[in-house]
């Protein structure tokens, strides 16, 4: 099976209704993206197929085939450098033990293509999907909004 | 927990609060020494007294010597390396450590680097350690253990590398790195003094450089580091004064934040080994604890792809497979019948019904009593206003974002282990032990944790991959189902809670009597010694139950705060005080805890007009030696409360690092909240109900209130935690917001199950 | 305060005694092969995907089935069994882990509710696993709401 993941091709042997997650991390080695719960329901395990954010424990390789997969690992620029959501996670000390951030980021960027400046709400909303239980939602909530370029704060920093 | 009571049992003198022993006598050793390539290293032991015969094996090898693994190695290349004995879940341990450990140093923080000391034992050597003895420490006051409980959480935390009872910055971080670097800072000085021939005293450092100013004279650290290995050890290293602290009290970067932003972070369910292809276990342990496998069908899963061993241990069933999901996909196709006991017949209400027929048969004055002062009893029986209340807790997974899992590979007498564990060297002494092998066979790998909460403090996980990695003779790593880790917990256990508190004709309270149902520690928990009430008596009843329990974040702390605190609040009703008034009589003679008290009513806004069906609530604990108070505002208008701000101060001695610290408030009040809000494992049937976050949610980021948080730095000789303490005032603030804004007196939690 | 000295010798014995049995043989040990050798992926293709009756249907391939069956007595995917969908309250499949937002919801699936919910699945139910299925055309969504009436009858 031919998916494109992080930009490169990629021949995939396994049951097409293995979950894509399980593929990342034990064909492919892509550790980023972590399993947690196995049912869609914490967003630990979360990628972008065509783009669109899916949680990969609960979406079958057979749903990415011709597709392209974007993971944690892919999401730097070209060059290396961080994406500016991985630079706003580094500048607010978001991750505390660190296992759900990877599925986080990709929501997060997620929300940002398809609404470049979103309101708390929508931050919110996009992002409740995923769980994290060392309870870091407040500096993620600003992090989106560092990295949007909204956040009031940073701003007026910025402009002193 | 046979093992306790042994002790206890034991124990000369059946401990009792207040109670004075002074046996043990602290005194800290530093050991110096010079590796191989002319770097220096120094580190910390501590001794004890006269350590009993018993204890001495245990705590060090038979030599009555506690080798301690914070160590600072400074290389020919100018590099500090801090090597810390606690392992990195998030709290911030790793970064803060070596902060304390610079700063003292004076060391170039671009130069800093962490090193996580092998869970191996051995990392501290016994022939460089030369007898040392540290400035006396003071008289413990109400906020610091005793002088036994310290000495002993001192040295298992540092010498058996626990990571837990938000130990490392207050122990570890303030008796072990900070007099490692100050000692190393006094040896670098020491041999610039002897290259220069000119007096110490005139010699200053500052960012890794030692210099001399009349002279112009300079040398980096790598410079001086073999010659400072052969002087002399100070025999008084000078610790600094806040004054001089130019790291500690600064909110520095965490050193592990960027590998968790780009997914190279190498948590347990990451490990590889290389050159060798794994193979992933799922496993299946009966719902009942106890239980055994009677009978196994497996003939449905042998034939599914990808399986290569279906596995009865007894106790549980395995499947190893080529990838996680077969193995997983394999199991849940096998049926399993489970040996019967009486603990089938268990649920959560025959669990709460035997807790009540236990306080009612220690009645008034039954029961182990923890403290007492003046006389309760008496006191009530002619109070002019009587209140009582009854509380129940429910039990409480952990629910750390990364499921349990463990990588383990054991051959030819040899066994590699590979997890993210709170305690390296109790995950390397299960591995040997399970085996049947001595622990210097077992060669233990620790990794960052996905969340501990104190459920990586306890090793079944280890023992479960090493039994089958046994069986399989090849690597495999065992992976936990979220069911599993939901099912196969070690649970913060549930309890009840009864409250007798006698008023005079002025409103004044004079009595406290309380009787709750106990298992676990701290157990100075339900104590509210901080409060001023002339009589008091306070008792724990065992109640023994089957599920499995262990330490969860805060541990009795999250029970008995939220016990004490909302009776609190029921005592200000019933005497038509203000709550944050009544709180601030009781804490009259506290002078911490009411500046902590406060400062945060102040931030809230305490007595400012809310809108209709909304309210402010108020709670204050003292726990892990900071003092903690929330108040939390919540809107009742939807069918749901919903909690939208929560305003915390804390006064954890002296923060050293106070984002770091600010974070784990933040962190503590959200594990809260959700616990409070939704937390709930039921029993039927013997079995743990839920499974996974449909029924065992979680609170999401639409639901997170707003937090701030101040900190006070309330005395810099007598430091607090940080993981645990913020968690326990939040649920009493949280219903006591409730009962403020108009809705009910909120007696057994869940919140949630109240409003559906 | 001194109970505290106890726990803490209680945990050190725990910690180094933490499993009490010797290392225990498995009962049952069925060897079904070797790592690496042998046990061949199953190489079965996707279901193939069946005629395009309607444009609802083209679409609900594309974007939904993923994760949705739609035949009667189907097993539930990454979401659930929507056959019937239509009328049937939220949160009614048996084999199916809903998020507590669902479950909670209350919801009747009129296509009026359906509408809100593919129009913004997040926005309607703040914590739902139906991470993907957005469908931001009016256009698509009356036709995929069509289509699962369609199956609904």
């Amino acid at each position: 099976m031919k998916l494109t993941i992080n930009g490169k091709m990629q021949e995939i042997t396994a049951d097409p209704a293995t979950p894509i997650l399980w593929a990342l991390r034990e064909q492919l080695g892509l550790n980023g993206t972590k399993f947690g719960c196995g049912i869609a329901q914490c967003g630990a395990c979360t990628v972008h197929l065509d783009g669109r954010p899916v949680r990969s424990c609960s979406t079958p390789l057979s749903q990415a085939e011709g597709k392209s997969i974007v993971t944690i690992e892919g999401i730097a620029s070209g060059d290396g450098a961080l994406n500016r959501l991985q630079q706003a996670w580094i500048s607010e000390q978001v991750p505390q033990c660190g296992y759900c951030q990877s599925g986080q980021i990709m929501s997060a960027a997620a929300l940002l293509a398809d609404n470049p400046r979103p309101s708390d709400e929508q931050i919110n909303i996009a992002m409740a999907g995923n769980i994290c239980r060392c309870g870091m939602y407040g500096r993620i909530r600003k992090a989106i909004k560092v990295a949007a370029g909204i956040d009031s704060e940073r701003q007026q920093e910025a402009a002193t | 927990m046979n093992e306790m009571s042994e002790v206890i049992a034991e124990t000369p003198e059946t401990p009792k609060a207040g109670k004075k022993r002074g046996k043990w006598t602290r005194r800290t050793f530093i050991g110096a020494g010079l590796l191989t390539g002319g770097a220096l290293v120094v580190g910390v032991a501590i001794r004890s007294g006269k350590p009993p015969e018993r204890l001495r094996a245990m705590l060090a090898g038979g030599d009555g010597e506690i080798l301690v693994n914070s160590f600072v190695k400074i290389g020919k290349d100018n590099i500090v390396t801090a090597v810390v004995p606690h392992v990195e879940m998030g709290q911030g341990a790793h970064t803060a450590l070596a902060q304390m450990l610079a700063d003292e140093l004076d060391a170039d923080w671009n130069n800093v680097r962490i090193l996580e000391a092998p869970g191996d034992g051995h990392f501290a050597s016994h022939n460089i350690a030369r007898e040392f003895l540290a400035p006396e420490l003071k008289v413990p006051s109400v906020l610091e253990p005793t002088v036994d409980g310290g000495f002993l959480t001192l040295a298992k935390m540092m010498a058996l590398q626990i990571t837990g009872g938000s130990f490392s910055i207050r122990g570890t971080g303030q008796r072990g790195m900070r007099a490692a670097g100050a000692a190393a800072r006094a040896m670098l000085v020491a041999a610039a003094a002897e290259k220069w021939q000119l007096p110490a005293s005139e010699i200053s450092v500052d960012r890794g450089i030692v210099a001399h100013a009349k002279s112009g004279k300079r040398a980096a650290f790598g410079e001086l580091a073999e010659a400072a290995a052969k002087q002399a050890l100070p025999a008084q290293p000078k610790l600094k004064t806040p004054k001089d602290f130019k790291l500690m009290g600064k909110p520095i970067a965490r050193l592990d934040i960027p590998a968790k932003v780009d997914g190279t972070a190498i948590f347990g369910i990451d490990v590889q080994i290389p050159g060798q292809k794994l193979s992933y276990a799922a496993v299946k342990a009966p719902p009942v604890v106890g239980a055994k496998v009677a009978k196994m069908d497996a003939s449905a899963a042998k034939a599914m792809p990808g399986v290569l061993q279906i596995l009865n241990m007894g106790d549980f069933v395995a499947v190893v497979a080529e990838g996680y999901w077969q193995a997983q996909q394999a199991l849940n196709q096998i049926t399993v019948e489970y040996s019967k006991s009486d603990a089938d017949k268990i649920d959560t209400a025959a669990i709460f019904a035997g807790y009540g027929k236990a306080l009612d048969e220690a009645g008034a004055d039954g029961g182990d009593t923890l403290a007492e002062t003046g006389d309760a009893a008496a006191f009530f029986a002619k109070a002019a206003k009587k209140v009582t209340a009854q509380y129940h807790v429910p039990f409480l997974a952990h629910a750390a974002m990364e499921p349990m899992n463990c990588t383990a590979w054991v051959r030819g007498g040899l066994c590699d282990v590979w997890a993210g564990s709170q305690s390296p060297l109790g995950a390397r002494n299960a591995a040997a032990k399970t085996l049947g092998i001595s622990a210097d066979k077992v060669n233990y790998h620790n990794t960052y944790l996905g969340g501990g909460f104190g459920r990586r403090s306890e090793t079944d996980n280890i023992e479960m991959a090493v039994r089958i990695a046994k069986a399989t003779g090849y690597p495999v790593k065992l992976i936990w189902s979220r069911e599993e880790d939901t099912q196969q917990d070690w649970y913060r256990p549930s309890a009840s809670s009864r409250f007798e508190a006698g008023l005079d004709a002025s409103g004044k309270l004079m009595s406290w009597n309380n009787i709750h149902t106990h298992l676990f520690d701290p157990q100075e928990a339900p104590l509210v010694s901080y409060y001023n009430i002339p009589n008091s008596l306070i008792r724990k009843v065992d109640a023994p139950m089957h599920l499995r329990f262990g330490p969860w974040r805060s541990v009795d702390h999250s029970q008995q705060s939220w016990f004490i605190e909302s009776f609190v609040d029921e005592i200000a009703e019933a005497a038509g005080k203000d709550p944050l008034a009544l709180r601030r009589e009781l804490l009259a003679k506290s002078p911490r805890h009411l500046a902590v008290l406060n400062r945060v009513a102040k931030m809230a806004g305490w007595g400012s007009a809310l809108p209709a069906k909304h309210g402010r609530g108020i709670a204050i604990a003292q726990s892990f030696g900071s003092i903690v108070a929330e108040v939390a505002e919540v809107d009742l208008t939807a069918k749901k409360p919903r909690v939208t701000k929560v305003y915390c101060c804390a006064d954890p001695g002296f923060a050293m690092n106070p984002d770091g610290y600010t974070a784990q408030m933040e962190s503590g009040i959200i594990y809260g909240l959700t616990a409070a809000l939704y937390g709930e494992i039921m029993v039927k049937n013997g079995a743990v109900q839920q499974s996974n976050f449909h029924d065992y949610p979680m609170l999401r980021m639409n639901e997170a209130p707003d937090i701030f948080v101040e900190i006070i730095n309330g005395d810099a000789q007598r430091l607090g935690g940080g993981g645990e303490p913020g968690l326990p005032p939040l649920a009493p603030a949280l219903t006591n917001a409730i009962r403020a804004a108009g809705g009910m007196r909120i007696r057994h939690l869940p919140v949630a199950k109240h409003f559906a | 305060m001194q109970q505290t000295k106890i726990l803490f010798i209680g945990l050190i014995l725990a910690a180094l005694s933490a499993c009490g049995s010797p290392a225990e043989e498995p009962a049952e040990q069925l060897i079904v092969a070797k790592p690496g050798a042998g046990a061949a992926p199953d190489s079965s293709p996707a279901p193939a995907a069946g005629d395009l009756a309607s444009k609802g249907k083209a679409i609900f391939a594309a974007a939904c089935a993923a994760c949705h069956s739609v035949e009667a007595g189907e097993a539930s995917g990454a979401g659930p069994n929507l056959h019937g969908i239509l009328g049937a309250k939220a949160g009614r499949v048996k084999d199916f882990a809903y998020s507590q937002a669902m479950k909670t919801s209350g919801v009747i699936w009129t296509p009026m509710e359906l509408d809100l919910l593919l129009a913004n699945p997040a926005a309607k139910f703040p914590g739902t696993a139906m991470a993907a299925g957005k469908l931001t055309d009016a256009a698509d969504r009356e036709a995929v709401i069509a289509y699962l009436t369609d199956i609904s009858k």
